[in-house]
Order: structure tokens, then C-alpha cells, then sequence
């Protein structure tokens, strides 16, 4: 059996009256593939918000290869192996495109003030390693983020491009999981085809596992190994695609209790 | 136990309190709107004390009252809100309106200019000489009379009336807030701007009533502050613009009750603080107030904590 | 770049790259402009940091003008402040309104360990590390607790804190530990501490008022800081303060530890307030709070000198701080103010006014209603016409048969004053013609208000023109002179 590389115990979370996340058990191991699904307000993203550390949870544990992530600031958490992507872009929008990305290599880097201003040979070289980084992660999405581009700021991005930017700053942090949120939002046809690939990619070439939250049935039923269906913050449904699209809760949640019953 | 001392610095800290509560409503108010700190706030403050004193002087000056002094009050608290209300209202239309959607700091470092040029081109206009709302006609039915109250201390008219005064506003503006239409339509835009502006409300519109209504509270406050404590200098807003935005903050900016209390509660700090221990560290008490209320309750004490999606 | 939809690398209309490039080439300023702007472009900031400093190395030995080094010292702090501020607010995007706060600590710093208050005469080499590494702990546990501040709050908590660092200093001459120890008198209150130590480092000292040689001091410490700055800025921590300036909860997410970044910020920006506040302390010989506080303008013209040249910028900290000081310091002269003055409306109407028919109907009407108003108001009343303009020579008599001067221009004066404030917030709402035509009296007005009432009181004129300054630039240029203009989500 795989790692369990994270792992979350019965975990809730409520704010204020509001039960958002209740009792989740949720797995994914070692070089998965895991789609989460769900209609809106199931609490898909308050799940990455968790697990990231922006939130703490009222109930139950989250485990990273086998030690708790509870308590630790969200860069600890980050540098840990842990990075994610943002439903609504966050980039650094000033910044050029390298830049974005050479900023999220500070987790593994060590040159502090002094050696900075001292130009030490090890802060030089290390300064070369993590453009060196940047370049490579940039590479990964073929040509589009590469030539003048790396010098362009971030707000000149189309947002497709805005998006890959967002993964690529991503994996520049080292990570193990690779958490998205909702990477094909807005995307047209071709574009979601591509970022399909992509996420495939990612697991193949780099390594990463990969949990996505994700709207797209038809980019889920591609990548997906597994699929966990939320709703109102409770698990209704795990399994392959095809297991959890037919389960009638699954349905159900979606589309109302008149269509599963008529399925 | 020094029941004396207590009482007076209740009183003089309630009377203060109610001060800082007018000024800090109009903050609230804004930020709730506009995510932003008018820093020029206690400015108008400042002017409306000074519109005050104006009307003193033409009525007659110091010595020569010409009409009876309850008029000359409402006329003086008329004129000041007025002024006032008229003086936020510019300041939004052509200081702050470009910057509805810049970068947060541009608002704010514009607010400072605006607040800079104010007490400045006061000190033009005015000197920056202390004047005082001393009069002894004046002084003499309502700052030097008062009530006796327990413990031989004294509140004199003037605090009562300025006690009573805030009352009547908060009671006002919260009436207006609850029950109007434009007040509702305020409350809205305070939630998000956007979403209100897509109902149809007029969100320009909105935001000068909201300006207006908040300076004239400050102008108003600037005439209770001159009645009771007569001082008056260009510099003035400054300083009590700072405690009434602390009052803001420790209260829960955005929220109206906050803010009267918070008032209170600095005002309050304040005057024990000055009358135990001494002025200087009055000033410490109340940083310390304001730093103990961002660490352990960042939203206030009636602030609502806002939930932003990530 | 061809777009032949057969050829299936050629760019595509619509698609992203091609839209990119064309805005690539279209950023591009033609003819000479442009070869110039590029070639300037091409040059590494450094260059230019190091163009400045001979510059200003060679400026002592071109002047013999005391009150000139005076006024380059001045600068030189100033820049000091607005390069330490320009990491916390520029670079970190953190709104440190108590800034001056760090640098009257240190002043007063090195005012107790190098005068005769406490009977300390320490060797300067001693003193500037202690005063520097205090300001730096000053400045970590003020960050402490405004570390998960948001930008506003933390504006008004810094604030607080510099307003209350000046009246504990002001009111120092009998402190006491809550009323447990008897008082002492430790900042000397509000009449500061004078006497101050000159600079002495194994017993050679600067002379008292050698301003040359602080100028020189003044101007390494900077020469070093700013290639530090610049140095860190292109690190992996400058980086960090970008990202965290831009949107500090995607900066924690992608590693960065963003509530350690700001306190280090913080410590930075007020380490060089502190460098600063050792000078002057020495320049000036004596320290008094009330320098510190909100109502002496410092924090204020500290932040118009940032934002003008652009927060974010280190060549904006230096250019800023040099237009801003030289500005202030020459209305100081009524003469020499009136002249800029003149020749600034004079430029702006030049650069703002076109085509050139309306430039020459203004100015030949603002001149023309000029005199005719002179001559009625000469005519019908004479001693509105009695006083005298304040700057000598051609320009003064030229003026004083145009503006009204009254003997008396006070009150009239400050009327005129509110007046033009009006006037000018009506014209930014009137267009076309009617603007134009309205500017006429609008200019005289100003004229008027600037002889009668602004010259004559030039430290409350200077104030005001800073606020001014700060007014427009955020309205006008946000990003100030050399800052490149931002994106932000609001």
C-alpha cells in the first residue's frame, strides 16, 4: 500500500453557527491523483484553507507524512511540502513573471541580510540556483512563459497565462502536494484540454502528487484516480469517477432529489 | 477612597467621552463605506469649533450677548454641522473621489495631506494663538452653574447640555440609520459597495450623505468641546481626531454602537488615568488599551469580524 | 511577424503572444525620445546612485557658502529618513506612520551618551553602534504587536506611537516609575538637551558647526546604506518584501514567513532612522521633542519626499528628498520664493495650456485684468495700493504696480485665502472655454494671496505647500516621479 502522504481525522470546522466542514476522513497517498468535487458551498476550498493553515480546524487532525499539521504557521506548513494554487488568482501582480516565481524558492533558501549585502560567494550561488529554479518550473508550460516573457510583470499575463503562472509559482516552492483550486476555471475548451494535460504531466515528469478541486467533470474524469464528492461539508461519495458520478447522492446533490430518483 | 476625585473624573470623563464618540461615529461611518481612515476627520472637528466661536463673536463677543444663550447654542450647533457637513463633503468630492479604487495608501497618504493643509491654513487664517469660547455672560448661566452631585462634585450645565446633546444625536443618527430609506441604502453600501450599486442605489449619493452626516457630527462635537472646556487652537483636531479614532478602533470601526462606546471607554481612560496618576500617562494608558483590544479582539469590542473569502 | 493562417507557428490574432508583442512594440517612445529613453533604460541603476554621489562630493569644494553645506546636510538626513522609509513602506508596503519616533530616539540617544546631562562623553565610534542597535530593538518591539496589523490599523497604531514618544519625551524633565521612585529628570522636557558632543573618534573632533564635515560623514553613511539597500532589495528577502507587499496572505502561502518579514522591515527602516538620528543630534548640538512631534510637519515632508520620488524607488529617495528640502528651504526667502513661485505657474500653465493661443489669452489676460484692477482699486481707494511687495528689484516694482498691496492685507489676505481655495476647487469643475477664461482671475487671486499673506509667513506657507503637494501628487501621479505605476486589486 502507498504512503498516506496526507491524511485528514474526522476533521471539522464551523464558523460562527455555520458547520462548513463535518467529520471529513480524506486520504491521498503518495503520486495520486485526487479530485475533489461538489457543488458550491460544499466547503471545497475552506478544505485547502485547513490544510494550508489558514484556518485552524475546531476537530479532528491533519497528518503530512505521518506528523500533524496542526499548529503551524502557513509558511511552516509550505515549506513542509504543501503548496496550493487560489481559486481567484493571487498573484504577485507587479512583479515580473521570474520574479513570481523566484519569490516562492524563499522556503529553501537560507541567504539572510548580511550575505545579501556582502555578496557572499554561497548567496551568489544560491541567488543563480534559484533563477536557475524559476527557469525550469517556467519551462514546464512550454514556450508560453518563456523568453521577454520572464521579464514581463505578472498583470501583463492573459489570464490563462495568469493561471499557469500561478502553478508554476507554485511547484518553485519544492513542494510533495500540489493542492489546485479549480485550475481550468474560465478556461475555454482548449485551454482546459491543455491544463488536463498538464496536471497529467505534473504527476508524470515532476513527481507531484496532486489533490485539484475541480467544476470540470470532463478534466476530472481525465486525471482523476480518485474522486471524493463533498457536500455541505460532508463526504457523500469516494471512488473512481465512474463509482462516484453514478451514486445517487452525488446526484442528488447536484442536480436534486427528483433526478436521482429517476436515475 | 477619594469619592470626589472619582465622581469628577466620571463626570469629566463621560463629558470627554461624549466628545470623542461624535468624532469617532463620523470615522466609522466612513470606513464602514470606504475602507478608509479620514485622517482630515478631526480637522472638522476643528472647524466646526472654530464656526462656533464665530457665531460668538458676531452675536456680540465676550462681554455683550446680544440674544438669549439657549438660541445662541442652537444656532452656533446649526452653523457648525452645517459647516461642517459642507466642508467632508468637499473634502470627499475633490481630495478622496479619484482615489475610489487606487491602491489603499493613496487615499490615506491624501487624507494626511488634506489634514496638514487644513490645520495649516488655519493657523494662516486664524493665528495660532489659543481662543476660548469664553464669555461672561456666557460662562456665567451655564459653565460655572451646574448640578451638585454626590461626593461634592459638580457637573456644570455645560456638561449636561453636551451630555444630553450627544444623546440626541446617537438617538438621531441610529433612528435615521435604522429607518430611512437612505440609511438603509448606507448600510448596504457599507456591506459592498458593488452588490448595492448593482440594486440600484446611488452610491456617489451614499457616500456624500455619509461624509456629510459624519462631519457634521464632528462640527457638532467641536462646539460641545468648546463649550465645555472653552479651549480652541488650530492644532486641536489633531489630537482629539487620534483619540477618536482610537475610540473607532477600540469600539469596532464599522459599527455605530461601537463607536459611542469605544468613545466612552477612551474617554473614560482617559480622565481616571490623568486624575490617578498623571497626563503623561494617560497617554500610554490609553496605547495600552488600544493594543491589548487589537491583540485579543481585533474587531472591537461591537465590531463585527469580517470574513473575507480566500 | 506575418499572420498567415496557414503557417501553424505563426501568431494568431487573439491569441495571447501576438496581442503581448504588440504592446511590447507600442510601449516605445519614437525619434529621439525614444533612443534616449532606451539607452538611459539600459544603464544600471547603480551608475546612477554612484553619478549622485561624486556629484555631491564635489559640491563642497565648488561653494565657500556655509549656509549652502547647511542646507546639503539637511538633504543628506533627509535622504537617510526617506531611504529608511522606503524599505518599510516602499518596499514592505507597511503605513509606519511613527516613524520620526526612531530617529528623535536616537537623537536623544546619542544626546545622554555624548553630552554633559549625564556626564557621558562617549567616543563616537562607541555611540553610533549602541544608539543604532537600540533604535532597531525600538523598532522590533513596536512591531510586535502591530505585526498582525492591516494596513490602516497599523497607520493609526504608529501614529499613536510617535505622538506618544514625543509627549513622554516632552514631558521627561520629572519622570518617574508610576509615582515609585522619585522623579528624574531624564529628557530634559521641553527645554531638550543642548550641549551636545561633536563627533570624536580617538580624540580628533569635528569642530562645532563644521558643517562641511558632517556633510561628508552624512554622505558616506548614505553612499553605503543606499548600496545596501539596493543590494538586499535584489535578494531573496527584497523579493519577499515585494511579495509580501503585494498580497502578504499569497507571500505566507508560498513560504514566506510574512509576520517575520515585517518586524525585520520595521527594524531596517528604523536602524537607518536611527544612523540619522546621530547625526543630527551632533550637527545640531542640541535636541528638543517638539522637533519630533506631528505639528513640526517632519513626518509629513518625510513622506512627500518619498512619494513624490516614487515609494518604492530608491532613485525617487534621493531625487525626492532634493526637490522637496530645496523647495522648502528656498520659500524660506521671501525674494527668492516669490520668484519660484511666478515661474512655477509660469511653467505649469506652459506645460498644462494648449494650444498656444489659449497659453498667450491667459497670460496676456491675467496681466491685462491685473493692472485694471490696480488702477480702479488705486484710484478709488489708495491705501489698498500703500504696502509693498516682499521680493526687491525689477520683479517688486513690476508687481507692486499690479497686485493690490493694502497696508493693511491681513484679514483681507486670509479672505483671499479661503476665496482661492474655492476658486481653484471650481475650476478643476469647470471645462473647455469657461475654464480657461476662469483661470484669469483665479491667477490673480493667487497672486494676490501669495504677496499679502503666504510670502510674508514662510514656515506656515511651507507647511502648507507640503500638504498641497501630498494632495495632488496621490490625485494626479500616484506613483510619484521615478515609481513605475502599480496594478492592485481592490
Amino acid at each position: 500500500m502507498a504512503d498516506k502522504l496526507l491524511e485528514l481525522r474526522k476533521v471539522s470546522k464551523s464558523f460562527g453557527g455555520l458547520r462548513v466542514i463535518s467529520e471529513l476522513d480524506l486520504h491521498v497517498d503518495e503520486g495520486e491523483i485526487v479530485s475533489v468535487i461538489g457543488p458550491n458551498g460544499a466547503g471545497k476550498t475552506t478544505l485547502f484553507n485547513l490544510i494550508t493553515g489558514l484556518y485552524a480546524p475546531d476537530g479532528g487532525d491533519i497528518l503530512f507524512e505521518g506528523t500533524t499539521l496542526l499548529g503551524l504557521e502557513p509558511h511552516e506548513i509550505t515549506s513542509r511540502g504543501i503548496a496550493r494554487t487560489f481559486q481567484t488568482l493571487r498573484l504577485f501582480l507587479n512583479m515580473t513573471v521570474k520574479e513570481n516565481v523566484m519569490a516562492a524558492a524563499y522556503s529553501h533558501t537560507r541567504a539572510g541580510l548580511l550575505r545579501s549585502v556582502l555578496r557572499t560567494p554561497g548567496m551568489r550561488r544560491e541567488e543563480r540556483g534559484i533563477e536557475q529554479l524559476a527557469e525550469e518550473r517556467l519551462a514546464f508550460f512550454g514556450q508560453r512563459l518563456m523568453g521577454y516573457r520572464w521579464n514581463q510583470p505578472a498583470f501583463s499575463l492573459s489570464y490563462a497565462n495568469r493561471r499557469r503562472l500561478e502553478i508554476a509559482r507554485a511547484t518553485a516552492t519544492s513542494p510533495r502536494l500540489l493542492l489546485l483550486d479549480e485550475p481550468a476555471a474560465g478556461m475555454n475548451p482548449v485551454e482546459t484540454h491543455e491544463i488536463a494535460e498538464l496536471i497529467g504531466r505534473l504527476r508524470e515528469d515532476g513527481g507531484y502528487t496532486i489533490l485539484v478541486i475541480e467544476h470540470d467533470m470532463h478534466v476530472v474524469e481525465g486525471i482523476s484516480d480518485r474522486v471524493v464528492a463533498l457536500d455541505h461539508g460532508v463526504k457523500i461519495a469516494e471512488g473512481t469517477f465512474d463509482e462516484v458520478a453514478t451514486s445517487p447522492r452525488v446526484v442528488e446533490a447536484y442536480l436534486g432529489t427528483k433526478a436521482a430518483s429517476t436515475k | 477612597m477619594n469619592w470626589n476625585l472619582f465622581v469628577t473624573e466620571l463626570v469629566s470623563g463621560i463629558t470627554h467621552g461624549s466628545v470623542y464618540a461624535l468624532i469617532a461615529l463620523g470615522y466609522s461611518m466612513v470606513y464602514g463605506i470606504l475602507k478608509l481612515l479620514n485622517f482630515a476627520h478631526g480637522d472638522i472637528y476643528m472647524v466646526g469649533s472654530f464656526i462656533g466661536f464665530g457665531i460668538i463673536d458676531v452675536a456680540g463677543g465676550a462681554t455683550n450677548l446680544g440674544i438669549p444663550v439657549w438660541l445662541l447654542l442652537f444656532i452656533m450647533l446649526f452653523c457648525a454641522m452645517l459647516g461642517g457637513g459642507l466642508l467632508g463633503v468637499m473634502i470627499e468630492r475633490f481630495a478622496y473621489r479619484r482615489l475610489r479604487n487606487a491602491p489603499r495608501i493613496a487615499p490615506l497618504i491624501t487624507a494626511l495631506g488634506v489634514s496638514f493643509f487644513l490645520e495649516n491654513g488655519a493657523q494662516l487664517v486664524l493665528g495660532a494663538q489659543y481662543r476660548s469660547y469664553n464669555s461672561f455672560s456666557w460662562r456665567s448661566p451655564i459653565a460655572l452653574h451646574g448640578f451638585t452631585l454626590p461626593a461634592q462634585a459638580r457637573i456644570s450645565y455645560a456638561g449636561v447640555i453636551v451630555i444630553i446633546g450627544t444623546v440626541v444625536l446617537v438617538i438621531g443618527l441610529t433612528l435615521f440609520v435604522q429607518r430611512t430609506q437612505l440609511g438603509k441604502a448606507m448600510r448596504a453600501t457599507s456591506f459592498d459597495r458593488e452588490a448595492a450599486s448593482m440594486m440600484g442605489i446611488d452610491v456617489d449619493q451614499v457616500i456624500v450623505a455619509t461624509f456629510f452626516i459624519g462631519s457634521a457630527l464632528a462640527g457638532a462635537a467641536g462646539v460641545f468641546n468648546g463649550i465645555q472646556y472653552q479651549q480652541l487652537w488650530p492644532y486641536m483636531g489633531f489630537t482629539a481626531g487620534l483619540y477618536a479614532f482610537i475610540a473607532a478602533v477600540v469600539g469596532g470601526i464599522g459599527s455605530l454602537p461601537g463607536a459611542v462606546l469605544g468613545g466612552l471607554t477612551i474617554g473614560l481612560a482617559q480622565a481616571f488615568s490623568i486624575g490617578y496618576i498623571s497626563s503623561t500617562f494617560s497617554d500610554a494608558v490609553v496605547f495600552a488599551i488600544l493594543i491589548a483590544v487589537m491583540i485579543v479582539r481585533p474587531s472591537g469590542l461591537l465590531g463585527r469580524a469580517a470574513v473575507s473569502k480566500v | 511577424m506575418s499572420t498567415d493562417p496557414t503557417n501553424p507557428d505563426a501568431p494568431r490574432v487573439g491569441v495571447d503572444e501576438w496581442v503581448a508583442s504588440h504592446e511590447q512594440r507600442r510601449t516605445e517612445r519614437s525619434g529621439l525620445l525614444g533612443v534616449v529613453e532606451r539607452e538611459l533604460a539600459r544603464v544600471p541603476s547603480p551608475a546612477f546612485y554612484l553619478g549622485f554621489g561624486v556629484a555631491a562630493a564635489i559640491l563642497p569644494a565648488l561653494t565657500t557658502n556655509g549656509y549652502i553645506i547647511n542646507v546639503g546636510v539637511n538633504t543628506l538626513l533627509y535622504m537617510l529618513l526617506a531611504l529608511g522609509l522606503n524599505i518599510t513602506v516602499g518596499y514592505a508596503g507597511l503605513l509606519d506612520l511613527g516613524y520620526v519616533a526612531f530617529y528623535g530616539f536616537a537623537a536623544y540617544g546619542y544626546a545622554m551618551l555624548a553630552s554633559p546631562k549625564f556626564g557621558l562623553h562617549w567616543d563616537t565610534l562607541a555611540v553610533i553602534p549602541v544608539v543604532v542597535i537600540a533604535t532597531v530593538i525600538l523598532g522590533f518591539l513596536v512591531a510586535l504587536p502591530s505585526r498582525r496589523l492591516v494596513g490602516d490599523y497599523l497607520a493609526i497604531v504608529t501614529l499613536f506611537f510617535g505622538e506618544l514618544f514625543a509627549t513622554v519625551y516632552q514631558n521627561g524633565e520629572s519622570m518617574s516609575l508610576l509615582g515609585f521612585t522619585k522623579p528624574h529628570d531624564i529628557t530634559g522636557g521641553p527645554n531638550g538637551i543642548p550641549n551636545i558632543d561633536q563627533f570624536n573618534v580617538f580624540g580628533s573632533h569635528i569642530q562645532a558647526l563644521d558643517y562641511k564635515a558632517y556633510y561628508y560623514v552624512a554622505l558616506i553613511f548614505f553612499m553605503v546604506l543606499l548600496f545596501a539597500v539596493y543590494l538586499v532589495d535584489r535578494s531573496r528577502t527584497g523579493r519577499a518584501w515585494r511579495s509580501l507587499r503585494e498580497d502578504p496572505l499569497a507571500a505566507e502561502l508560498m513560504g514566506m514567513p510574512v509576520n517575520r518579514l515585517k518586524l525585520i522591515a520595521f527594524a531596517c527602516g528604523a536602524g537607518i532612522a536611527g544612523v540619522a538620528g546621530t547625526i543630527f543630534a551632533a550637527v545640531n548640538t542640541a535636541v528638543f521633542a517638539s522637533e519630533f512631534d506631528f505639528t513640526s510637519g517632519l513626518l509629513i515632508i518625510v513622506y512627500a519626499m518619498l512619494i513624490l520620488g516614487g515609494a518604492g524607488s530608491l532613485g525617487g529617495v534621493i531625487i525626492g528628498a532634493l526637490v522637496v528640502n530645496v523647495s522648502l528651504e528656498v520659500l524660506r526667502d521671501p525674494g527668492h520664493a516669490t520668484w519660484v513661485f511666478y515661474v512655477l505657474i509660469g511653467a505649469t500653465l506652459l506645460a498644462k495650456l494648449r494650444p498656444w493661443r489659449w497659453l498667450a489669452v491667459v497670460a496676456a489676460g491675467t496681466v491685462g485684468f491685473g493692472f485694471a484692477v490696480h488702477a480702479i482699486v488705486s484710484s478709488a481707494w489708495p491705501r489698498g495700493v500703500h504696502g509693498t511687495a516682499a521680493v526687491g528689484g525689477a520683479l517688486g516694482s513690476g508687481l507692486s504696480h499690479w497686485v493690490i498691496l493694502p497696508s493693511n492685507p491681513t484679514t483681507i489676505g486670509n479672505i483671499a485665502f479661503i476665496c482661492l481655495v474655492l476658486a481653484v476647487l471650481v475650476l478643476t469643475l469647470l471645462h473647455g472655454w469657461v475654464q480657461k477664461l476662469a483661470m484669469i482671475p483665479t491667477l490673480y487671486l493667487a497672486a494676490f494671496v501669495w504677496e499679502n499673506r503666504l510670502v510674508v509667513e514662510p514656515s506656515i506657507t511651507r507647511l502648507i505647500l507640503v500638504g498641497v503637494i501630498l494632495i495632488v501628487l496621490m490625485n494626479a501621479r500616484p506613483q510619484g516621479l521615478l515609481g513605475t505605476s502599480r496594478v492592485e486589486i481592490v
